[in-house]
């Protein structure tokens, strides 16, 4: 019965080439885990950075798992959208990355990517925008077959959490 | 790397340059090594281990030699010698040391001449030269040393010269730094040696020190042996001897140009026969040839193929027939080879494990075929849609589907409008399909050829051609040909006996057709049978038959010969035993002679056994003759006769109907009758019409061709398919002939491959018809006599298919089996056929099973592995399909802990429930960090919440109707905070985001001329309070403030002498009832009160949540209190949130009592010493303001109307205030007493803002935005007025709001009662309308939003708020005939409201309907304070004069100025439907039930007096209990007035002396807690007089559809001494 506090915030994203960046992010977790209290997913605001390069979002992250098991380790899936200057929103990168198992504070940089398409989608998200997504959000964080996907680099997201593990000991997890 | 060594480094590094230096590094280095012995003397080095140095050592000086040139012998020849110096005196090295490189030197050349031996032996032919270098090799793994290593550096140092430099290097420097040198200096002799001596170059000793790094061992080896070397160098006599040749070795050592060092060879090469002779001693190459089987098996055994003997085996692995020859050549040469051969004599083998199909799918193009779930879709950039993304249920189907009904036609087999002859017709034609369907199987033939099979095989079954199998089994098998040889007869038999039997019915059926034509003299029909005749060759045919018939004939003598066979068997034993049984009998005979002879008395008992066994008769042999008679009889019976032509019905439609002209007359009308019928069908799907076909006229043939597919797109799984068959006749309505139910497709069945099918139905319509159509359901016969009748029902036939579409990418468009599993069963149907076996269709486990067992499928065969398991799982009796696949393999075994313990922690248990935010742990602020420290009872209240959930509990609400309510009311209201709760999520900029409004010029210039403003310090302002936030407060911080001013008009004592007055009891009318009331008083009221008391001093006291708090007492009956009360607020369960705060279901009750004293004093005497009195309290009234109110309200400042119930003993109201008043008759409507109060929160508390979600609604879109434009304009003008245009009603629609008003009937009881009096009809029906129960939406429904429920559902809830009960009782006055409006305005204590105004003939009525009080316009005292909007049952005013008081507005709506309606003539009124129900339908209450209901009450009331006197008795007194309960239905006739007096009278008459204090109660029923709430608050058990006695009884007056009026009337009585 370990606990896993997860606390920290979504600091913001580099390196997009799209200007008004907002993300939808989500915590997903194994079937051994259960969230106490917290929200799981959530969306940020859009920001559009006027200094630097660097969107902030500061998004907070406040999530209490209780845990029967190790596998299933809860793991963060990002999704980048742009907002352009029509309020059309776009896909600039899926990222994922697992949420560390150590404690303290983390700071994390997360890489994201885009699906490609094809040369016809592309030329259309040049000029029109859209682009293509995936059908299934959950291929982010599912290494099912990827390998057939097509994609582009992103930017990344960088994230700082904060981990607060107990009981693990219980059960002979050192951390 | 000590200092030493680094020396040792530059020497070495000029020893490189120069020779004398190298030597003079040589010499120290050796001299060094030589030393080294000295002191540490390994004596000890065991035999072996010299061996091996030894060896190592000759291994090493004969590669040396060996590379460079061949002459090895040679070179070891002299080196010999060379090793072996003479001592030299000044040498220190000892007798042992010497004896030990004898050894050596022995033990070497020892090693050396076996070596050489051995090559000799290895190498008998002459070979060339140079292969001995492996052989040197070889040489060199058998003594045991690391070969590759030193062949390497050999090689290496043949191949670059400088490289062995290098590595001599590198050796050199590690024999130095190896030994011990002593710290400090190199001895004399060394230092001296070092320079004076001239070194004689060592190029042996060069080129042997690479090897010297192996060990330090060796290195003390080679220490040892050098030493003479170096010695004899120092002695000149040996020196002239080798110094040149060394020195030249040396030299030629480190010089490349040495020819020495390079050998020109030829190309090695070795002839292939010499390989090839060589390779066959060695190599084995095992045969192509296949080995004969004897070989592979032990001697005399029989090759065994399980195959053959039905066991699998499986597929073995393609391997080609001679890899596998080669195999079984080479196992055949090893030892026990054999047992790598199975019993068939092949290699064995498991099953081939390769599967058929690739297991890595293969690596598609990008653009061929992503996988699904990695399908990207491009989507082009929208702007979100907000509304979209919070609508509920909008579970997105995974995509549309698509059902294809395809009706091709209909065809009646029987239809009313049928002729005898279409019976006829009919009846043939179903004959003739019957015909061709049987014909197109053919049973008989294959009967009839199965037979001939059996036959056959029994006939080679006999023939004893295989006589390895054994007799039995043969027998076996025969035996079963048999009988199925006789199954197969019988069945033919059967089917040709029925083949027939139609045919002849087929036959007889047109002749009676042909009949009936002629006797009609017409024909309707176009039906023709044609027999035609196949003539057949009369001899083969007689052949076969005959051959067939002996046959039959042999067979069945065989049958019955065994048959007689096992009955001679049984014959024969019985007999046997019969015999056995004789011939006892025969002895007893003999014996019984003998003794009949002695006694011959005793004769006549014969003892005859009962069970006599009758002589058994032999059964007869069958008669061939019969059996033949038997067979031939048959045979003609169901057979053709040999030589008869076959005979082929054909029915054609060729025939001609006769037409019109020449038929009689009613078969005309028949035919006219059919062209005026025609028929469509209706599709229904999940009962519910989706399309029709057209409608089609019945042709004469009764035939409908349609020709029509529909396409059904459908979302959910299809439940039933309809067909309804209509027919029309001319122009009449069209009649539902019957319903045909299609079967929903197999998942399977997809468009183009679903066949045409025909389904029958029919319909049991009676139908007769008066002309020639024999009609249907009913009788009617062919026969002239009428005899024969027959009844026909109309039936038909639709054919159809039924076929899910396919879409456009070749997807079938089928729904999920069933909506929750649609992922993996549709998944895992693409994945195997077998394993969706238990998924879909196939589901009837026992009937594969038995398919399985009867197609005989192999077990053993891995392929149906998967089937096998199914079944034995299936039959196995639990019905587990494992038909789920593990996501997360071995979680189980990792988990720390188990499900159950993970949910049985309190503390997580709390955690969740709390972010879950259910009401009882909401606010639960710190959960415990250790379980034990969490209380099991926290979570008993919410389990027994969760418990109960499901129970309708009778306890609180006794009468189950009003508990179904509550679970209904329940149940939407947690529905619409559900709703809520996703609007509230839907955020708005502004809500979000604060934005300070940058002050304009105006409200800058307006402060600015502020500042120039006079300053009045004196003049008192208010100052707006600071308003907060719920989310910081805590218990205590909330306080409720309620300041008494003062009251008005409170009844006063009576002198108890008043008994003696008699007022009359003149029924009153409704006008002169209030203005003849001080006509009654009586003059003499202050004659004589106890103790001279004031008339009456009255007190307040506030009760909220349990905290009471009273005011001083005060005089008279218009007191003055001005004392303000500070009640603290708690919330439920601590939580200060809006909504929380919102279903604050707590009400202030403000009660008024009056102090009364008593004097206890048993003895006037003691009057002087001291005073003993008794203060007793009298209710008199009492506010209830529900904190709901002053929530919203922020603060309720007014006067209120004391609720004073309608007798109240011993008091009376003051009557100088009465005769003050100004005697108008509106204002005297407002008869009562006041009081004036001013209730606030303080902190000020910020009240929930309403929702402005819009709905979804039915309203036209135009009506719509015409109410926002509305609500807009009066928003602009009057922005505190309530404009109200639309509502939502309970099932959260927008509706506008004049869709409520309705002319409704009320109860017709009500209406009988005053049938000449519509005023007082009026109060009745608002009385009955107060008398629902009131049940603020803001309570229900946490302040979210009002919905409104029409008068139906608010009658069936039997609870609403204020707009419900006005809604009612307008529409109870509009059908009254009065011209009636609902009023949306304020009032108080309410708030924003809604009452009805009535037009009476000259003034407006203001009718609160909640309390069924109503007040003139012009009542000071009416509640309603200011008035918004009115609204009609087809049209909206909205006020748009100065003032909104009732008392300064004009009510007129018709003009224009003052209201502002709605519709105008820009927008008129558009009819609108009304939401009401058409007529309000009245249950009459159980009156028994009411009954029963009101013993309970009293029963509770009665308890829980006596649990609130816990110290004291409570006796009862059952005679004041039964007057009072006598009293209380008079009390309810008069609707509670004007009976006090005469009440008072009769109580004084029957409990003459008592003092009595006491009241009837009087409230609509909802639940019983807030009854023991109000007998409560007006504290009747707080006497605590010793003798007290009390009375309570309840009255339930039942008012139509469950409306309950309840009285509670509560007293207490003291004796008077």
């Amino acid at each position: 019965m370990a606990e896993v506090h997860v606390i920290g915030q979504i600091m913001g994203a580099t390196g997009f080439s799209e200007s008004s960046l907002f993300c939808k992010w989500g915590v997903h977790t194994g079937a051994a885990w259960k969230l106490l209290s917290g929200i799981r997913e959530g969306q940020t605001q859009v920001d559009t950075p006027q200094v630097g390069d660097m969107a902030y979002w500061s998004h907070p992250i406040d999530l209490h798992f209780a845990t029967k098991g190790l596998q299933g380790w809860p793991r963060l899936h990002l999704q980048v959208w742009s907002q352009d200057s029509f309020g059309r929103c776009q896909l600039a990168g899926y990222g994922f990355c697992h949420v560390p198992s150590s404690p303290g504070t983390h700071q994390l940089a997360c890489h994201t990517w885009r699906p490609l398409g094809s040369w016809r989608e592309q030329l259309a998200r040049a000029f029109v925008g859209g682009g293509p997504q995936l059908l299934h959000g959950d291929t982010i964080y599912s290494g099912a077959d990827r390998y057939r996907l097509h994609t582009a680099a992103g930017g990344t997201v960088h994230l700082e959490i904060g981990l607060l593990l107990r009981h693990f000991d219980r059960y002979g997890v050192e951390c | 790397m000590n200092p030493k060594e680094e020396k040792v480094k530059i020497i070495t590094e000029e020893f490189i340059e120069n020779d004398e230096d190298a030597n003079v590094g040589k010499r120290k280095k050796n001299s060094k090594v030589q030393r080294q012995p000295r002191k540490k003397q390994p004596p000890t080095t065991g035999p072996d281990k010299m061996m091996l140095e030894e060896s190592h050592l000759g291994n090493q000086q004969e590669l040396v030699q060996d590379e460079p040139q061949t002459r090895l012998l040679s070179v070891t020849a002299r080196r010999g010698p060379r090793s072996l110096p003479p001592i030299p005196s000044a040498s220190r090295t000892g007798f042992a040391e010497f004896s030990m490189r004898e050894r050596m030197r022995e033990k070497l050349q020892a090693a050396r001449s076996k070596a050489e031996s051995a090559l000799l032996q290895e190498i008998p032919t002459p070979r060339p030269q140079r292969l001995r270098s492996p052989t040197v090799k070889e040489l060199e793994t058998e003594f045991g040393t690391e070969s590759g290593k030193e062949v390497g550096s050999t090689q290496q140092e043949d191949d670059t010269q400088s490289y062995a430099r290098v590595k001599f290097h590198v050796s050199a420097r590690k024999i130095k730094s190896k030994p011990q040198v002593p710290p400090g200096f190199p001895s004399a002799e060394e230092a001296y040696n070092f320079f004076t001596f001239t070194f004689d170059p060592e190029p042996e000793e060069a080129e042997e020190k690479p090897k010297h790094g192996d060990g330090t061992h060796q290195e003390e080896e080679e220490g040892e042996e050098e030493p003479p070397t170096e010695e004899g160098a120092n002695r000149m006599d040996e020196e002239e001897l080798l110094h040149g040749k060394d020195a030249e070795d040396f030299l030629l050592g480190l010089d490349h140009t040495a020819d020495e060092f390079l050998a020109v060879r030829p190309a090695h090469y070795e002839s292939v026969h010499v390989r090839l002779q060589r390779e066959k001693e060695m190599l084995f190459i095992p045969s192509r040839l296949t080995v004969p089987t004897y070989k592979k098996l032990p001697e005399n055994v029989q090759p065994r193929f399980l195959e053959d003997e039905g066991l699998y085996i499986g597929e073995r692995p393609e391997v080609a027939r001679t890899n596998q020859n080669i195999m079984e050549n080479r196992l055949l040469t090893q030892e026990s080879g054999r047992r790598w051969f199975g019993d068939d004599g092949r290699i064995l083998a498991l099953p081939n494990p390769i599967k058929p199909f690739p297991s890595r799918p293969p690596v598609f193009m990008q653009e061929q075929s992503i996988k699904a779930e990695l399908e990207t879709l491009y989507k082009k950039a929208v702007k979100y849609v907000h509304r979209s993304q919070h609508m509920i249920g909008s579970g997105d189907p995974a995509g549309n589907f698509q059902l294809d009904i395809d009706i091709s036609g209909l065809i009646f087999t029987h239809h009313p409008c049928f002729s005898r002859e279409h019976v006829l017709a009919a009846k043939l034609a179903q004959l003739y399909d019957q015909y061709l369907a049987r014909h197109q199987r053919n049973k008989a033939k294959f009967l009839t050829d199965k037979l001939q099979a059996l036959r056959n095989a029994v006939q080679t079954g006999l023939n004893p051609e295989k006589p390895h199998q054994s007799l039995d089994t043969i027998q076996k098998t025969i035996n079963e040909y048999k009988s199925e040889i006789r199954q197969t007869r019988k069945l033919r038999d059967a089917e040709q006996e029925r083949d027939r039997t139609l045919l002849k019915t087929i036959i007889k059926v047109w002749k009676e057709m042909k009949s009936l034509r002629e006797f009609q003299r017409f024909t309707n029909t176009p039906l023709k049978l044609v027999l035609r005749k196949e003539k057949v060759d009369q001899k083969t045919d007689e052949e076969a038959y005959e051959a067939e018939i002996q046959a039959e004939i042999s067979e069945l003598l065989e049958e019955h010969t065994e048959e007689y066979e096992q009955k001679m068997e049984e014959y024969r034993t019985s007999y046997q035993q019969w015999k056995a049984w004789k011939k006892a009998q025969r002895a007893k005979k003999k014996k019984k002679k003998q003794a009949t002879e002695e006694h011959p008395e005793e004769e006549t008992e014969e003892p005859y056994p009962e069970e006599d066994p009758v002589k058994p008769s032999p059964p007869e042999p069958t008669d061939r003759a019969a059996v033949e008679q038997q067979v031939r009889e048959r045979a003609a019976q169901s057979r053709r006769r040999p030589g008869e032509p076959t005979l082929l019905p054909e029915l054609s439609l060729a025939g001609s109907v006769t037409p019109n002209d020449q038929c009689p007359r009613a078969e005309v009308w028949r035919r006219e009758d059919v062209k005026r019928r025609s028929v469509y069908l209706k599709v229904l799907f999940n009962n519910k019409e989706v399309s029709r076909t057209v409608s089609r006229q019945l042709g004469t043939d009764f035939r409908v061709h349609f020709g029509q597919i529909f396409n059904l797109q459908i979302f959910n799984w299809p439940e039933s398919l309809t067909l309804q068959v209509y027919e029309t006749v001319g122009h009449s309505s069209p009649t539902l002939l019957a319903e045909v139910f299609l079967p929903i497709p197999e998942t399977t069945i997809v468009t183009g491959r679903a066949p045409i099918e025909e389904v029958e139905f029919s319909s049991n319509q009676h139908v007769t018809l008066d002309h020639e159509g024999v009609g249907s359901g009913v009788p009617f016969s062919f026969e002239a006599d009428g005899s024969n009748q027959l009844i026909l029902m109309t039936s038909g036939k639709v054919s159809h298919s039924v076929a899910w579409a396919i879409g456009e990418n070749g997807i079938p468009l089928i729904p999920p089996l069933s909506q929750q599993n649609i992922g993996f069963r549709s998944a895992l149907k693409r994945a195997d056929a077998i394993s969706s076996i238990g998924t879909s269709g196939v589901t009837d486990m026992k009937k594969l099973a038995k398919w399985a067992a009867e197609s005989k499928l192999d077990p053993n065969d891995p392929n149906n592995a998967p089937l096998m398991q199914l079944i034995s799982v299936a039959t196995s009796g639990e019905s587990y399909v494992p038909d789920f696949f593990r996501l997360e393999q071995l979680q189980q075994e990792f988990n720390f802990v188990s499900d159950e313990e993970l949910n049985r922690s309190k503390r997580f248990r709390l955690l969740h429930l709390r972010s879950q935010q259910v009401p009882e742990f909401r606010n639960y602020k710190q959960i415990p960090v250790y379980d034990r420290e969490i209380m099991e009872k926290v979570f008993q209240d919410y389990e027994k919440r969760l418990r109960d959930r499901n129970v309708i509990e009778t306890k609180d609400h006794i009468d189950t109707h009003r508990a179904v309510v509550a679970k209904y009311l329940q149940q939407v209201r947690e529905s619409v905070i559900n709703r809520f709760l996703i609007a509230k999520q839907h955020f708005l900029l502004a809500d979000l985001v604060v934005e300070e409004e940058v002050p304009n010029i105006s409200i800058l210039g307006l402060n600015l001329f502020k500042l120039a403003e006079q300053k009045r310090p004196l003049r008192p302002r208010r100052k707006g309070r600071k308003k907060v936030t719920a989310q910081n407060l805590s218990d205590g911080d909330i306080r409720l403030l309620v300041n008494i001013i003062r009251a008005y008009d409170l009844p006063v004592r009576k002198p108890t002498a008043s008994k003696f007055q008699q007022p009359s009891r003149s029924s009153r009318t409704f006008r002169e009832k209030h203005a003849a009331s001080p006509d009654t008083r009586s003059p003499t009221h202050s004659a004589d009160y106890p103790l001279g008391q004031v008339l009456v001093r009255p007190f307040v006291e506030v009760s909220f949540q349990r905290t009471i708090c009273h005011t001083t007492t005060a005089e008279g009956p218009n007191p003055s209190w001005n004392e303000e009360l500070e009640l603290p607020f708690r919330a439920p369960n601590g939580d200060y949130s809006t909504a929380s705060l919102q279903s604050v279901k707590d009400v202030v009750f403000i009660n008024i009592f009056d102090e009364v004293l008593y004097d206890v004093l048993e003895d006037d005497r003691e009057r002087g010493n001291g005073i003993h009195t008794r203060i007793e309290r009298h209710w008199l009234g009492c506010v209830k303001i529900p904190f709901s109110t002053i929530y919203f309200q922020a603060r309720i400042d007014g006067t209120f109307k004391i609720d004073i119930p309608p007798v109240l003993l011993g008091y009376s109201k003051e009557q100088n205030m009465i005769i003050e008043r100004d005697f108008d008759s509106v204002r005297s409507l407002s008869e009562g007493s006041y009081i004036t109060l001013f209730i606030t929160i303080e902190p000020q508390l910020v009240p929930g803002e309403s929702v402005r979600e819009k709905f979804d609604s039915q309203e036209d879109e135009k009506l719509l935005q015409a109410t926002e434009k509305f609500q807009a304009e009066c928003a602009l003008k009057f922005p505190k007025r309530q404009c109200l245009a639309t509502v939502i009603d309970i099932s959260g629609k927008t509706v506008f709001i004049t869709r409520y008003l309705k002319p409704l009937n009320p109860p017709q009881e009500l209406l009988n009662i005053y049938p000449n009096n519509p005023q007082a009809t009026a109060e009745l029906v608002a009385r009955y309308v107060s008398l629902i129960p009131f049940l603020p939406d803001t309570v229900s429904f946490a302040g979210l939003c009002d919905l409104w429920s029409t008068s139906d559902q608010f009658l069936d809830l039997l609870a609403g708020d204020e707009e419900e009960h006005a809604v009612l009782l307008c529409n109870y006055f509009l059908f009254l005939g009065k011209k009636a409006w609902l009023v949306m305005g304020n009032a108080i204590p309410e708030g924003p409201t809604a009452y009805v105004l009535t037009w009476e003939k000259s003034h407006y009525l203001i009718w609160n309907p909640c309390s069924g009080n109503f007040y003139g316009q012009f009542d000071t005292f009416c509640p309603l304070k200011n008035v918004g909007c009115l609204i009609g049952p087809d049209n909206i005013w909205f006020n748009i004069q100065q003032y909104d008081s009732p008392l300064r507005i004009n009510f007129d709506v018709t003009k224009h100025k003052l209201w502002k309606s709605f519709f105008s003539r820009s927008l008129p009124y558009p009819g609108l439907s009304s939401v009401q129900p058409e007529e309000l339908i009245y249950q009459n209450t159980d009156k028994a039930a009411a009954a029963e209901l009101q013993d309970r009450i009293e029963k509770i009331l009665k308890e829980k007096i006596m649990d609130w006197r816990p110290r004291h008795l409570t006796r009862w007194n059952r005679y004041c209990t039964s007057t009072l309960r006598h009293f209380l239905p008079l009390l309810e006739s008069s609707q509670g007035e004007d009976i006090e007096d005469d009440h008072r009278a009769e109580l004084l008459k029957q409990l003459g002396d008592y003092r009595f204090s006491g009241f009837p109660l009087h409230m609509p029923y909802s639940e019983v807690k807030p009854l023991i709430d109000a007998v409560y608050s007006t504290g009747v058990h707080n006497i605590d007089v010793p003798n007290v006695e009390f009375a309570l009884a309840v009255y339930i007056h039942p008012y139509p559809k469950n409306v309950l009026s309840v009285w509670i009337y509560v007293a207490s009585l003291i004796r008077n001494r």
